[in-house]
């Protein structure tokens, strides 16, 4: 038990180093844990990112610890978790280090402003590709749904936490619905 | 000076409700650090957007750690992180508990569909501030920032087409910004 907590933790820590998004993490998961070391079907590790997609936080966070979990218990979750989240970790305190030493400069400054035009393109193609994710739902509920939400976070002074509680009501409130519909039939 | 606890707590709301993607984060913080709580200004959120994009690692605890060790140090830093993972871990056990037992939840996969058209609605939000910051930054027509507004442009179409990075698109953005002012043009 204690040996496979260690090599989640060597595996997720070295992994958590070298990819940089999620989805790539979860990749690298996938070709160890189901091809290295066989701990899992295919099938199995489906199910978990899929489960892993439906918690808050990090796609890499809870993927982890759901594998860690299903193979070495509650101190495989915690390894798991604990290697994916170090390296980021330590180096975002290197990297607020040296923000609050050069971002005063005046050259910097610039430089940062710059920046922002590509973070403006980056955050339009990131909106659009999960926008095309709701065309795919195929529901005019779901363009509704953006639309409300959209003019409830621009016009209305509420938090956006209120907002999520909202829109997980009404979910629930669907899923029940549309139960019954097909209960009926 | 800002308590270890409310920094704990703040990132504990904000990892509760980070559900559908990396990027679904980025509206959360800008609705508690800047809003609610008045801990960073627009430009510092601004920044550590770039930064996010500039380093590897999840963007939620790259943000945690970063805020959280502005806010309080290193033990600032630990509580962000922690505080942002908790809802997460805690989620993800019960939803392994729940699936060995039933295998299928048809009210997640609704919840998650949702929520995910939420955030597509709330980053377009702040993006829209976004870029009013960086194109119009005074709020009038004058202050309009041509060059800034055709970079946007340009990288949005180098992006869909060609697939490429975004880090080296804005360090490009962040590099043609200052030759134009060293060289006086802007």
């Amino acid at each position: 038990m204690l040996k496979k907590a260690w090599l989640l933790f060597i595996n997720t820590f070295t992994v958590s180093m070298t990819a940089n998004s999620g989805y790539a993490i979860v990749a690298v998961f996938r070709n160890r844990f189901v091809d290295k070391y066989h701990w899992f079907t295919k099938e199995e590790m489906d199910d978990y990112v899929a489960l892993a997609q439906s918690c808050p936080g990090p796609i890499a966070c809870s993927s982890s610890m759901i594998i860690g979990y299903q193979s070495a218990g509650l101190i495989g979750a915690f390894a798991a978790v604990l290697g994916v989240i170090l390296p980021p970790f330590f180096m975002m305190i290197l990297v607020t280090f040296f923000y609050t030493f050069i971002s005063t400069n005046k050259l910097v400054r610039i430089f940062i402003t710059g920046m922002q035009a590509g973070v403006c393109a980056m955050l339009l193609d990131v909106v659009l590709g999960m926008f095309e994710g709701v065309i795919k739902m195929n529901n005019y509920f779901y363009y509704f749904m953006v639309l409300a939400c959209f003019l409830f976070v621009r016009l209305t002074k509420y938090s956006i936490f209120y907002l999520a509680i909202i829109c997980m009501v009404i979910a629930v409130v669907k899923t029940l619905l549309f139960k019954r519909e097909v209960d009926k039939k | 000076m800002i308590s270890i606890l409310d920094i704990f707590l703040s990132f504990l709301k904000i990892g509760l409700f980070a559900f559908g993607g990396a990027y679904a984060v980025i509206p959360l913080i800008e609705e508690q650090m800047v809003t609610n709580t008045g801990w960073m200004t627009f430009t510092e959120f601004s920044d550590l957007v770039a930064i996010d994009e500039l380093t590897p690692g999840p963007i939620i605890i790259n943000s945690a750690t970063f805020i959280g060790m502005k806010l309080g140090g290193v033990p600032g830093a630990i509580a962000a992180t922690l505080g942002c993972i908790i809802p997460g871990a805690i989620i993800s056990l019960t939803l392994i508990y729940l699936y060995r037992k039933y295998k299928e939840i048809p009210v997640i996969s609704e919840i998650m569909k949702v929520l995910k058209c939420m955030s597509v609605a709330l980053i377009f939000s702040v993006l829209i501030k976004m870029f009013m910051e960086a194109v119009i930054p005074a709020g009038t027509l004058d202050s309009l920032n041509y060059i800034s507004l055709v970079m946007v442009i340009v990288c949005f179409f180098i992006l869909r087409k060609y697939k490429t990075n975004p880090l080296y698109l804005m360090l490009a953005c962040g590099a043609i910004t200052l030759v134009l002012n060293l060289t006086g043009l802007l």
